[in-house]
């Protein structure tokens, strides 16, 4: 008697793994579409009108651009500190410090541009950093999870930025309401309106890559993510990575602000992280934690974010975009576990 | 493979187990078959069980003992075959469903949620645990099945906190409480001391009184001959033969494991020709460790083996430590050739050529979820041709790798698989032939042999007297005194973090030793 079964496999073969990635993706649009539809939408023309007015013109494309570089920082934060175990919860938190640090230095520090620039980029890392601090050595030193740390700074780093932006630091010129001045020096463009923050960004994605596949030191993290026991056994210091990375991390999600502020916005402003910290979450999920692949799926979250922009302008609301990608982690995380299942034809014969 | 000659005739099996002629088995394999990605775990297996008995598997490392059980407990599929329960074919899809159908299966690595309370880890994922329900009745709930099952457990104590026999009675409530008759442990008494192991064997005796059934994976074929009513034994993942234990002996079960004969031979001897111990290599001066060790002092010379005899938990797993230098003593010195090491730490020690097979190999030997290559190369990834610079080559990794399984005799289909794919018995000479590559000048090994089979057993004991006539030092830690006697050449006991002796192995003398063990120190120090 031939019969089909499911068996499931401790592990998950990278190759299916990343198809059910894929297909978690159509099928949540799939739902996505389904339930516009059930609302008197129209899902294919507003879908056409996403793919359009995000790829179609030139400009459309520029706005993604932008949409996309903090959503590679960010997510490139998170998934370093994955590398080792460590949940950056706080991207958001070190973001919004970035974006502080590059515009005190830029409204405070007189001098030619190309001593204050590279100051602002080197300030704002260091600002993430040093944002992630306190959460790095409670968990280096007193195993305190970095899961709650983290998180609770992102609120401390939210209203420090709005307090100034409304308060101390206030465009004196009276124009405008919530922001500081204009910033005297920005991120030189690349293309259009689209700022070397990217460039930069996808640059450190290879970098990252090449970082962990092709150098000892990348060995040393992974046997110290996966076992710290082991990578204590082999004389790998554990404690020293740890520290390493989560501090890198923070100070990548700094380099994010640093671009959105000088690169983008151009001004400090309330809620500038604009919740790019808590993408990232997702971004490097999506991405398993993979630099290369934080570039794909901060392009997804990207088109989505736009999508959701231009569905506004149809009668949408923002919740939709939320929707969508919370239903994107949803079916990624029914799809992992299915990618660890393989269907086989028995043979089984009765006795 | 000549199967059906050696088994049983099922009437005269009924008979002797005191059942009646039509009992069915509580289970049943027929034909069941399991294949990896270039292995074959399992081909055509047949095993029945019947009430009341307690039923051994043996085989060889890898002979597929671990993924037969994982098949009957529906943790994987068959390929082929059927799996028949109280006469009525089964297919599992999950543990959970086995568990329905009083299948349940204590694991090789135990599965138990460390930072739960005993109490909430019987009642974790099992259908008649209350909807709502508090700390204290989930313990009430936990004492009085305990009491039943005749299981002794403190409900209340986190899981963390428990030694390894504790952690086990747990799994086994944990199992027995969901109404299994049909209990199966995988090398149930490779982490317990033997007082332990006789404390389990009652417990199981006294399941199996009540027409249950256990099948029991062991590689201890004492304790097999003395629990086990039958065996059936594994090799290559096809059944050799199912026997009583009463006409067995270990050598012939060992034999009908491997295929062929093992001989041990006295490995004490040296050939003509190799030095005797030269030089001291390692030294303990007045070595203590906070609340663990006191006062430890020995010498290991080049080319001796000193063996560390004592029940388990008495200091050994610290004594290692410090002597790899993964511990720092509190007082007292660690010299290698004369060097301090005491606060050297793992790295530097294990490049000044000591190497270290640890005795919880799954905490500490190896990542499981990372790939074999790169557990393989944990202790030469520093060095060329791995690293040039900062650089980490793969293609470098892979051609140790591949070279390390060669010497270790373990056949892997893809490298890139996780480690923890491998069985356990091969997770381990793995980890053997990796540390003995970097052992110049000592060894430590503890407890080497635990879940290895009794021809890779020989093989281990072959390399470190290997190793020992190139003039390394090595330090064997063991329960087994059998083998402490064959390969040491001095034997030191250990009992509550202090050497109650150290005897020279020629004239030590069991009764000595046995009462060392336990506590009483030896007038005359050798
Ligand atoms: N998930 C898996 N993927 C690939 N191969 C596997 C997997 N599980 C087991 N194997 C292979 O199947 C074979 C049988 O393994 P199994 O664990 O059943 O051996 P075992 O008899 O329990 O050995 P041991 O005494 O060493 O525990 C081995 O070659 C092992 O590498
Ligand atoms: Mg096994």
């Amino acid at each position: 008697m031939m019969g089909w079964r499911l068996q499931r496999l401790p592990s998950a073969k990278p190759r299916l793994a990343f198809l059910a990635r894929a297909v978690s993706v159509i099928l949540a649009l799939l739902v996505a579409g389904l339930v516009t539809a059930a609302a008197g939408f129209h899902p294919f023309d507003l879908g056409a009108e996403v793919v359009s007015s995000s790829f179609g013109s030139r400009f459309g494309i520029e706005d993604l651009g932008l949409l996309l570089t903090p959503l590679i920082y960010t997510g490139l934060a998170v998934a370093v500190g994955l590398r080792i175990g460590a949940w950056n919860i706080g991207a958001e938190g070190q973001f919004n410090i970035g974006a502080f640090c590059a515009a005190g230095v830029a409204l405070f520090v007189p001098g030619p541009v190309w001593m204050v620039l590279p100051l602002m980029v080197f300030g704002g890392a260091l600002g993430g950093a040093a944002w992630i601090l306190v959460p790095t050595l409670a968990r280096a030193y007193a195993d305190v999870s970095e899961l709650i740390t983290t998180l609770l700074l992102n609120f401390v780093a939210l209203l420090l930025v709005y307090y100034v932006a409304t308060g101390p630091w206030l465009d004196p010129s009276g124009h405008a309401l919530a922001t500081t001045a204009r910033l005297p020096v920005a991120i030189p463009e690349f293309w259009g309106i689209v700022h070397w923050g990217f460039p930069v960004a996808v640059a450190m994605a290879m970098a990252l890559a090449i970082l962990f596949a092709l150098t000892r030191w990348g060995y040393e993290i992974r046997i110290s993510g996966s076992n710290p026991g082991a990578a204590r056994y082999a004389g790998i210091p554990v404690r020293r990575h740890l520290i390493t990375v989560m501090l890198m991390s923070g100070a990548i999600a700094g380099l994010g602000g640093v671009m959105e502020v000088a690169g983008t916005v151009g001004r400090l402003q309330g809620g500038i992280s604009n919740n790019y910290g808590y993408l990232g979450i997702m971004v490097a999920v999506l991405a398993r934690a993979a630099p290369l692949g934080v570039l794909a799926s901060a392009l997804l979250m990207a088109v989505i974010l736009n999508g959701g922009i231009i569905l506004q302008t149809q009668g949408l609301t923002t919740n939709t975009v939320l929707a969508v990608t919370g239903l994107i982690l949803l079916f990624s995380a029914i799809g992992d576990e299915l990618a660890h299942y393989r269907v086989i034809r028995t043979t089984a014969q009765r006795a | 493979m000549d199967g059906g000659g050696a088994m049983l005739d099922e009437v005269d099996v009924r008979h002797r187990l005191g059942l009646d002629p039509g009992t069915p088995p509580l289970v049943a394999l027929r034909g069941v078959g399991k294949v990896f990605p270039g292995v074959i775990a399992n081909a055509d297996v047949h095993l029945e069980v019947f009430p009341g008995e307690i039923h051994a598997l043996l085989g060889e490392n890898g002979a597929g003992k671990s993924t037969l059980m994982n098949v009957l407990t529906g943790i994987y599929q068959p390929d082929s075959g059927e799996i028949v329960v109280a006469g009525y074919p089964r297919t599992f899809s999950s543990p959970q469903d086995a568990i329905r159908a009083g299948i349940g299966m204590v694991h090789q690595h135990f599965k138990l949620v460390q930072a739960f309370t005993v109490a909430e880890n019987v009642h974790l994922g099992w259908d008649r645990t209350p909807a709502r329900v508090g700390a204290a009745m989930l313990e009430a709930r936990t004492a009085e099945l305990a009491a039943r099952l005749n299981l002794a457990v403190r409900p209340e104590a986190t899981v963390a906190d428990l030694s390894t026999g504790e952690q086990q009675r747990v799994e086994i409530l944990r199992v027995l409480s969901r109404d299994a008759k049909v209990l199966i442990l995988d090398e149930p008494t490779a982490v317990l001391t033997p007082g332990e192991a006789q404390d389990l064997f009652a417990a199981l005796r006294a399941f199996v009184a009540q027409g249950n059934a256990v099948i029991f994976i062991s590689h201890k074929l004492d304790e097999v001959l003395e629990i086990a009513h039958r065996v059936t034994v594994l090799r290559a993942g096809r059944n050799v033969a199912t026997r009583w234990a009463s006409d067995c002996t270990e050598r012939s079960l060992a034999q009908m494991m491997v295929g062929r004969e093992i001989v041990l031979t006295d490995m004490r001897t040296r050939a003509p020709g190799i030095a005797g111990p030269g030089a001291p290599v390692l030294r303990l001066e007045a070595v203590a460790l906070k609340g663990v060790l006191q006062d430890i002092s020995l010498e290991v010379r080049a080319g001796e083996v000193l063996g560390v005899a004592g029940v388990a938990g008495n200091g050994q797993r610290e004594l290692c430590q410090i002597m790899t230098g993964l511990a720092a003593p509190t007082s007292g010195r660690v010299l290698l050739d004369g060097a301090d090491i005491s606060r050297a730490g793992p790295g530097a020690v294990a490049t000044m050529g000591v190497g270290h097979i640890p005795e919880d190999r799954l905490a500490s030997g190896v990542a499981a979820g990372l790939s074999i290559t790169e557990n393989a190369v944990l202790r030469e990834y520093r060095d060329r041709p791995v690293s040039r610079g900062p650089w980490y080559s793969p293609r470098a990794a892979l051609d140790l790798a591949r070279r390390i399984a060669g010497a270790a005799e373990v056949v892997v289909p893809d490298f890139a698989m996780p480690v923890r794919n491998l069985s356990g018995g091969n997770q381990q000479r793995l980890v053997a032939r990796r540390e003995m590559r970097i052992a110049r000048r000592a060894i430590v090994a503890a407890y080497p042999s635990r879940g290895l089979d009794v021809g890779a057993i020989n093989m281990m004991m072959r390399y470190l007297t290997e190793l020992r006539d190139q003039g390394v030092a090595v330090v064997l830690v063991s329960e087994e005194l059998e083998e402490l006697l064959n390969l040491s050449d001095r034997i030191a006991v250990m009992f509550h973090g202090r050497i109650m002796g150290i005897v020279p192995a020629a004239a030590a003398d069991l009764d000595d030793i046995g009462l060392m063990m336990g506590g009483q120190r030896r007038d005359r120090a050798a």
